[in-house]
């Protein structure tokens, strides 16, 4: 079987943004696919194991999944799911930049990122990122530096629906209150940030 | 100059709406925003814009044509 053969079609790929095709996604060299033609936003639940499912390569012997769930609870209230909203464009293009610039930092084989928008039940995925590399230790370091990065940079953000009938925008990033610029954060990854 | 807002702005703001004054760059238009809605103030002062699907900074001259996203702090994920 060839790398591009051990692809599925992109039609075949279920749970992304409605109406969207899904492209699969894999070394450019092997896969002519591109991984900016993921949609990196979707408005349908995210299909976590059809995405799992198709993220292989035969260069990879790491594949590291994450997948974002909503919590049924939010500073000791009771939550009933999430609202997420997004600046699509830009969201889109920042997204597919990380993963671009993952790919490269990491010799990734496969990247992939879809976050959802729209109402989201507890126990639903909210984000999934998907990594394969030859060796584990590039994948779930990639994998954590692509969420860190969505969750600090992109326009997304979510709306907290409280069983008290409450809502609330929140969570938001503050990494200004320490860097003193928005468009500096302070990343999980960064090894000055680590315990 | 068209001014789109989301999230938690729209508790302030509405989602798009136009604006007929001069601004020349994000430090006026944050003034010209506080000055319709003062309760808007410490989140706008968080907030990055962008325009043409770009971040933009304080350095950018807007011009009247622009419609200028305004950008609360990420809480996706």
């Amino acid at each position: 079987m060839t790398p591009s053969s051990s692809y599925p079609q992109a039609a075949e790929v279920s749970g992304a943004s409605a109406g969207a095709p899904v492209h699969p996604v894999g070394d450019a060299a092997v896969n002519p696919a591109h991984p900016s033609d993921i949609p990196a936003l979707s408005a349908e639940p995210l299909d976590v194991v059809g995405l799992l499912s198709r993220a292989h390569h035969p260069g990879a012997g790491a594949v590291v999944l994450f997948s974002g769930e909503v919590r049924d609870s939010n500073k000791g209230q009771a939550v009933l799911g999430l609202e997420y909203e997004a600046y699509g464009p830009l969201a889109e293009k920042l997204i597919g930049e990380i993963l671009a610039e993952a790919r490269g930092k990491w010799q990734l084989h496969i990247a992939v990122a879809q976050h959802r928008v729209g109402r989201v039940a507890v126990g639903d995925s909210a984000v999934v990122v998907i990594t394969a590399s030859a060796h584990r230790s590039e994948a779930y370091a990639a994998n954590r530096y692509i969420i860190d990065r969505i969750k600090h940079e992109a326009p997304i953000w979510k709306c907290e629906h409280y069983a008290d009938g409450t809502k609330e925008w929140g969570n938001n990033c503050n990494c200004h209150t320490v860097t003193g610029d928005i468009h500096k954060h302070i990343y999980e990854t960064d090894p000055k940030h680590q315990p | 100059m068209k001014i789109h807002v989301y999230a938690g702005l729209k508790d302030y703001f509405q989602a798009e709406f136009e604006l007929r004054e001069e601004i020349a760059n994000t430090d006026e238009l944050r003034a010209v925003l506080v000055g319709i809605n003062g309760n808007a103030g410490p989140l706008l002062s968080t907030c990055r814009f962008a325009v043409e699907e770009g971040f933009i900074d304080k350095n950018f001259k807007l011009n009247a044509h622009d419609t200028v996203v305004i950008i609360p702090p990420s809480s996706g994920g």
